[in-house]
């Protein structure tokens, strides 16, 4: 439920005002579907036999152009922007060569998933049907290894994803293109480029070939753009109407222009990056492909459009709502499995706001008001807006950060220049490149244009570390060893031979995986490189090499280290109760754990020990341990394949939850199959000191161990918030994190429908803590009628 | 007690009754707060929502919706107190609230409200948050129950503060010892003070005990320091009416202050008798309205008295 305030759209009245809000009512009144045309265009071109033995690169671009040349393109009512993802308003694409298969075996299992239902018709599966025994043998994670033993146990384990899941099996994507070049040059000029830097190869060649593909993919995004003009024009041509028919005419006159040629004003660049949006979704895969710092970028059209006195700002803020409502126009199409860890309809789209420039000097500007503006009043899914913030953010900028996100908005994301930059740094990015980042993805820091990081590559599930290390290497209940073999707990004698057992199963493990990740990223190589990808990312070109084989100027993969909260809470609560106290001893401990917990005394005993988030150094520093741990064994199992870092993630998306129903009990209370903290946030329901306290405790982190970036979300009760006072706290509260070294905060004034939610089921918000002047409490603590009572004043104090 | 021997001795043993401590307080007082809340109460309102912090020593309180009727509480008590009644656990004839039941219950149903706390740990607990304080321009709240029940503590604790460079305010019925007020004045940033009623009898009714000590205290207090503001709750039935309106705004104006703030009576703790031990039964009084908050706003209004509403 979107919050309760808000004016939204009357700040622009007016015909722009509703147009506005009818194409938000559109996208959002539409059910989403799946759309079969890519999948079914690709299978077309390469079951044909002339296709089959093309290079690889070559094979892709020309697969793309005819998807881009044949599927259908529609223009709908009052759009200023133009260009459809899919075939539905609301839609997502199949990637058979990718992680599609199980999407379409799927969909003739179940005809209706619970989570994220997507439409789709007899007739389109039917013909999805059809492709199925084309794809069996050939999609990505089947070709990773030549080995029949070796296929099919990735397969299976990749199935049940025990220990980690490699999410790079499905395509890599995750980057924030060249947006900038393209605008100023179009696809003409890159073409123009790979021409002049083929002439310097031998023909034939790798380079050449690559220079070949996208010299192919530049002619045709190009095309697709101009089918639009054709469409525009044909539309115009009947449009009763004269104001849209002259609106259908400028649309033709730009989709002339773009993407071919460089823009000539800001409503063509707008154009020129929303419809190579589209095309870069259809390449690889439809996950993260970010524009990135439009406000940046786009200024000097909108400056220049100004001065030539054919644009307002109110016209700006209008485009720029149309171009934010057709980012909503895609879904991921996930199996159920995938769903698992990615739930929610997540594309990762980012766009990234203010912050420093790449000289350090601060770079808002008008456009990034008017994103905030934007993220305020449209409150959609897609894109995800981050904003940037550094000790000398413009007051006014944080201001009205600030406002939105006191009053309801968990939007922007905020991101700390100071440490994210200095993090970048120290994993080998200039200063000037790390200064111009943009998180991708969830919450991965990149440098705008030249990097090519495979930030989502995989998720692994620490706490099962622990719990092998406490079972000689064994999963509790298993009957054969699949870790590494270490000390059983009886002849642990200190915290030492703990951390030493859990660090040998997390390296054996990780070893794993990197053998796995790394025939993945040989297979998106061989199999499934990028030639437009590519394009937009500096260095490809210049090296001759697709960003799939290293050719971007910065190349890093990002591991997620999910459930360190829960780690460090376990080891916390096995250094008090085996060591410190002498309650049980070790071995006493992992029976217990084998069994369940099955005493609730035990269990009460463990969870009233001080976890993470309350302000504890002595539960805080063994989460540091344990990140710690993690970044520096990632770091001494590098480089990938292609010539980067493995870096660490401190997010999760909805990984914890899944791997949390595959783990057995932990020290920290929790019980088997019970879920995990999300990201770097403290393990559920157990910070209980508030706000100021997890922020303590978060400090004594240091996030520069992770180059992946970390989510930590913070929710506040619906009251707290409220007012001057409220935004004046939250503005002190990030201001004091982000000084004392957090790397990014997002923030959840939680919904008053929270509350009726806590009231019907107690067990998921344990201790929501409830403010009103002069008295505090948790919420559930209440009888039915208090609580009726502060659901009643939490509306009103949102109205 | 050994109230004002003179000079507060610093007694690192020192300690206080403190029935919670909350973090990131942000209306009690300006900016980012930790307000402590002192348990003891000399007063006793009608209309009190924190009737678990009118007795000084620390007392049981049973939490119904928590409670999940297993029982684990009957055999660690010591004194047999343990009653399974649908409403309650706790005899209080027998409990002499030595916690154990607390200890045992693994669903929080049962809880010891108020401990002892040492001035160095106290000091230790409220620095935490000492970044927040000055980011934000906050600091401590001192409030309760009645703070100055422990002078001794709450002024030292306040010298500590002062010296770490943190804002101190504490929020008081007014009732207590006159020789404190400069001290009080001394030691702490700002205070605010409660003007519950304007006629001693009223007072007397309302709250138990007259308020003669605590007018010559306001008076006092607001000789001495500048940052003394006067609030009130607004309980409808009890102190809205025109009259004691009028007759606080001539208190306020004798002190020379413009302004009082004003809190609505809230029903928001009448859970909270049901759960210590209490003969007193939960007020049958409903919140005020707006409408009935103008008008008294109005009333101060004419009488030159600028009141703050608080929600
Ligand atoms: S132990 Fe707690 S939950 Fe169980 S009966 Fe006693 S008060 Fe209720
Ligand atoms: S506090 Fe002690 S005496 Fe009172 S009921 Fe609980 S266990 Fe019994």
């Amino acid at each position: 439920m979107q919050s309760c305030t808000h004016e939204a759209l009357q700040k622009n009245d007016g015909i722009t005002g509703e147009r506005v809000r009818l194409l938000k009512k559109a996208v959002m009144d539409a059910a989403p579907g799946i759309c079969t045309e890519r999948a079914l265009i690709w299978t077309e071109y390469f079951k044909r036999k002339e296709n089959r033995s093309k290079p690889a690169v070559i094979g892709m671009a020309e697969a793309l152009s005819e998807v881009l040349g044949r599927k259908g393109i529609a223009i709908h009512p009052g759009e200023l922007i133009v260009g459809n993802f899919s075939s539905k308003r609301v839609g997502g694409s199949i990637y058979p060569e990718l992680h599609g298969l199980p999407v379409m075996l799927d969909l003739f299992k179940f005809s209706g998933r619970e989570t994220n239902p997507l439409r789709i018709s007899l007739s389109e599966k039917l013909r999805l049907a059809g492709i199925v025994p084309f794809w069996m043998f050939r999609f990505l994670g089947i070709r990773a290894y030549r080995s029949i033993p070796k296929k099919v146990r990735l397969l299976f384990d990749q199935l049940i994803a025990r220990y980690y899941l490699i999410n790079e099996a499905g395509g890599i994507s995750h980057f924030a293109p060249d947006y900038e070049r393209l605008i100023a040059m179009g696809m003409d000029g890159f073409a123009q480029e790979a021409d002049r830097l083929q002439a310097g190869v031998q023909k034939h060649s790798e380079e050449w070939n690559f220079y070949e593909g996208v010299k192919i993919i530049a002619e045709g995004v190009s095309c697709f753009g101009e089918r639009y003009a054709e469409l525009a024009e044909r539309m115009s041509g009947t449009e009763p109407d004269t104001q849209r028919k002259a609106e259908l005419q400028q649309i033709a006159q730009a989709c002339r222009r773009v993407p071919r040629h460089g823009a000539r004003s800001f409503v063509e660049a707008v154009q020129s990056l929303f419809l190579v949006q589209i095309a870069l979704n259809l390449e690889s895969l439809d996950n993260s492909v970010c524009p990135g710092r439009m406000d940046q970028y786009l200024y000097p059209y909108y400056e220049a459009d100004l001065a030539k006195g054919i644009i307002t700002r109110e016209k700006a803020h209008e485009i720029l709502c149309c171009f934010s409502i057709k980012m909503c126009e895609i879904v991921p199409v996930f199996s159920r499995h995938l769903t698992n860890f990615h739930g929610g309809m997540f594309n990762g789209q980012v766009v990234t706001i203010g912050g420093v420039d790449r000289d350090g000097k601060d770079a808002v500007n008008e456009l990034s008001y008017i994103f905030l503006e934007i993220m305020d009043e449209l409150r959609m899914r897609q894109p995800n807006y981050h904003a940037r913030v550094h000790a000398g953010s413009p007051e006014e900028y944080l201001d009205k950060i600030f406002s939105i996100l006191s009053a309801g908005s968990n939007s922007p994301a905020l991101y700390c220049d100071e440490v994210i930059i200095e993090t970048m740094r120290r994993n080998g990015y200039s200063l000037e490149d790390a200064r111009d980042y943009t998180a991708v993805g969830c919450v991965e820091p990149v440098s705008q244009a030249r990097s090519f990081s495979s930030t989502d590559a995989a998720i692994f599930n620490v706490p099962l570390m622990l719990e092998m290390a406490l079972n000689k290497g064994l999963r509790f209940g298993r009957p054969f060893r699949s870790g590494a073999k270490t000390t059983a707990p009886e002849e642990m004698k200190t915290m030492e031979d703990v951390k030493a057992a859990f660090e040998k199963q997390l390296r054996y493990k990780l070893i794993d995986l990197m053998d796995d990740l790394q025939a993945i990223e040989r297979a998106n190589r061989d199999y499934h490189p990028t030639p437009l990808t590519s394009m937009l990312i500096r260095g490809c070109l210049d090296k001759g090499t697709c960003s799939t084989a290293g050719g971007a100027q910065y190349n890093f993969s990002g591991i997620q280290c999910v459930g360190p909260a829960d780690t460090g809470d376990a080891m916390r609560a096995i250094e008090q109760s085996v060591f410190i106290e002498g309650k049980f001893s070790l071995r006493e401990l992992a029976e217990k754990l084998k069994r369940n917990i099955p005493d609730d005394k035990d269990r009460t005993y463990l969870k009233r020990i001080k976890k993470f988030g309350n302000d504890c150094e002595e539960a805080d520093r063994w989460v540091r341990y344990v990140i710690e741990t993690f970044a520096s064994t990632l770091s001494s199992l590098g480089p990938n394949t292609r010539g980067g870092k493995y870096v660490m993630g401190l997010y999760s998306v909805t990984a914890h939850e899944y791997f949390g129903r595959i783990n057995g009990a932990l020290p920290n209370g929790r019980r088997r199959s019970e879920s995990f903290g999300s990201g770097i946030s403290p393990s559920n329901g157990m910070d209980k000191e508030g706000p100021t306290a997890v922020l303590n405790s978060m400090n004594r982190l240091d996030f520069h161990a992770a180059g992946n970036g970390i989510n930590f979300n913070m929710k506040f009760d619906p009251h707290s918030l409220r007012g001057p006072e409220g935004r004046k706290a939250l503005a002190s509260l990030v201001r004091t994190y982000f000084h004392r070294g957090g790397m990014q905060i997002q923030t959840n004034v939680l919904d008053p429908s929270i509350l009726i939610e806590a009231k019907d089921n107690p067990k998921l918000y344990p201790h929501l803590l409830v403010r009103v002047s002069g008295y505090s409490a948790y919420f559930n603590d209440l009888t039915p009628a208090m609580k009726n009572e502060l659901i009643r004043r939490s509306y009103l104090s949102c109205l | 007690m050994n109230t004002l021997k003179g000079t507060l001795p610093q007694e690192e043993t020192s300690t206080a009754m403190v029935f919670d401590i909350q973090r990131f307080s942000l209306h009690d007082g300006p900016g980012v707060r930790t307000t402590v809340f002192f348990k003891g109460c000399p007063l006793r309102c009608l209309w009190c929502q924190n009737p678990e912090s009118w007795k000084r020593p620390a007392e049981m309180a049973f939490y119904e919706q928590r409670c999940e009727r297993c029982f684990a509480c009957e055999p660690a008590c010591p004194k047999d107190a343990i009653v399974r009644d649908a409403k309650h656990r706790i005899d209080f004839s027998r409990c002499d609230a030595c916690g154990d039941c607390a200890a045992a219950c693994m669903n929080e149903a049962l809880r010891t409200i108020g401990k002892p706390w040492l001035l160095t740990t106290l000091f230790e607990e409220i620095v935490r948050d000492k970044d927040f304080f000055l980011d934000s321009g906050g600091g401590v709240t001192l409030s309760g129950g009645e703070p100055f029940l422990y002078p001794d503590f709450t002024l030292s604790l306040c010298a500590m503060l002062r010296q770490a460079g943190i804002h101190t305010l504490a929020e008081t019925c007014g009732w207590f010892d006159s020789r404190l007020c400069e001290l009080i004045a001394g030691s702490l940033d700002a205070v605010f003070f409660d003007i519950k009623h304007a006629s001693a009898s009223a007072h007397k009714t309302l709250t138990g005990k007259d308020n003669g000590l605590i007018i010559k205290n306001f008076m006092a207090l607001c000789e001495l320091m500048k940052d003394i503001q006067p609030r009130m709750p607004i309980v409808p039935g009890c102190n809205d009416d025109e009259e004691n309106i009028r007759a606080t705004a001539t208190i306020l104006r004798k002190a020379g202050k413009q302004s009082i703030h004003c809190l609505p009576y809230h029903s928001l703790g009448n859970d909270k008798l049901m759960r210590i031990q209490s003969s007193q039964a939960p007020a049958a009084i409903q919140p005020p309205t707006p409408t009935e908050l103008e008008r008294v706003k109005t009333i101060f209004k004419e009488e030159g008295i600028h009141a703050v509403l608080y929600s």
